[in-house]
């Protein structure tokens, strides 16, 4: 029993040295410490040990340099201007994209009308106006299309030229 | 005391608010500011944890072009100094997995020089050449501590953070971060006379 609550006092004060640090306990830590370190030799080397290790730890002096920081911030600010300028792109991109996207629906929309008074108009069937709104709109896709896969345009390399 | 702890608390807090509206504009002012209030520190723990002062450089720079990306991701609720160590951890970390799929344990690298320790200040004669060797032997000890236990030793000693604090940097229990000090520093107490046999 005697010898589990020295064990457990042992590790209380290592634990206080190494977590805390010596300099920053509480003071009735402390006082504890203090008595416990008086009558045990191990645990006052380990305590003498941590101070010297913390000190050594302190000592070590690592600094940047003036380049490094003057580096970090220029790169810092290069790519706070490319963000802003995605940004601003992005932001461009959208508001065209809503544009166009409004664009089409309404004048989808009033083509649709067009060709139902049309096809009213010359008594046609709704089938076959629907078909010619249909191939309407989908006419200047495929052409686009046909055309630039004939001029191989998706095969070229990257000077515009066909090869092969 | 409560009132100075107050107006301490209450200064951080407002510090943090103001560091987390800047980092939302991405103002490049305030990190102008962050970059040189941090630069040792920051640096010092990159050292520590990589082992190698020119990747440290490396992470250095990535670390502050993270903050400038992910900025809006900092909770004022927290130290900035935390938040600052956890993504500079995470970067280390991103780089060890590109190289080996590891955690910290893959920039322990005994191949390595030890760590450069430039000469102390002035004092006189014997002590300083005592104090200096000590150092050596800390920082070459460290050298061959795992990374996890040489991070846990610098936030705590060198970084003066909390236990709390460490947890929340290297997202891991209370418990784990105690253990990892309590064993750093007593694997670092036969270095203090030299190199262990």
């Amino acid at each position: 029993m005697n010898t589990i609550m020295n064990n457990d006092a042992h590790e209380r004060a290592r634990n206080l040295i190494a977590w805390a640090g010596p300099e920053a306990l509480s003071s009735a830590d402390r006082a504890w410490l203090a008595a416990h370190v008086e009558t045990c030799a191990s645990c006052r080397t380990f305590a003498e040990n941590a101070v010297a290790t913390i000190h050594a730890l302190r000592a070590i002096p690592i600094a940047a340099e003036r380049s490094l920081v003057s580096t970090t911030q220029m790169k810092v600010r290069r790519r706070a201007l490319e963000l802003q300028s995605q940004r601003e792109r992005f932001w461009l991109v959208s508001v065209s994209c809503t544009a166009v996207t409004l664009c089409a629906l309404l004048s989808t929309f009033a083509l649709w009308r067009g060709f139902a008074w049309v096809g009213a108009r010359a008594q046609l069937a709704p089938s076959i106006w629907q078909v010619g709104f249909l191939v309407f709109c989908v006419t200047p896709a495929l052409v686009a299309g046909v055309l630039l896969l004939l001029r191989g345009t998706h095969l070229a390399d990257r000077t515009g030229s066909y090869e092969g | 005391m409560n009132a100075t702890a107050f107006y301490f608390e209450s200064s951080m807090a407002q510090e943090s608010t103001e560091i987390a509206r800047g980092l939302r504009r991405r103002d490049p002012d305030l990190l102008d500011r962050l970059i040189e209030q941090y630069q040792h520190r920051l640096l010092r723990y990159l050292v520590y944890l990589t082992g190698r002062r020119d990747l440290a450089e490396d992470l250095f720079q990535e670390t502050w072009i993270r903050v400038l990306e992910r900025g809006h991701q900092f909770n004022e609720r927290y130290a900035f100094s935390t938040w600052l160590f956890a993504v500079a951890r995470n970067l280390a970390i991103d780089h060890m997995r590109r190289k080996q799929p590891s955690s910290l344990d893959g920039l322990l690298n005994d191949d390595e020089a030890p760590l450069d320790v430039p000469a102390t200040g002035q004092a006189s004669a014997f002590d300083v050449t005592l104090r200096r060797e000590q150092n050596e032997h800390i920082a070459a000890g460290m050298q061959h501590l795992p990374a996890e236990y040489r991070e846990a030793l610098v936030l705590r000693f060198q970084e003066g953070m909390s236990l709390e604090e460490i947890a929340s940097v290297a997202r891991v229990p209370l418990g784990t971060v105690k253990s990892r000090i309590y064993r750093g520093l007593s694997a670092l107490e036969p270095w203090l006379k030299g190199a262990p046999l």
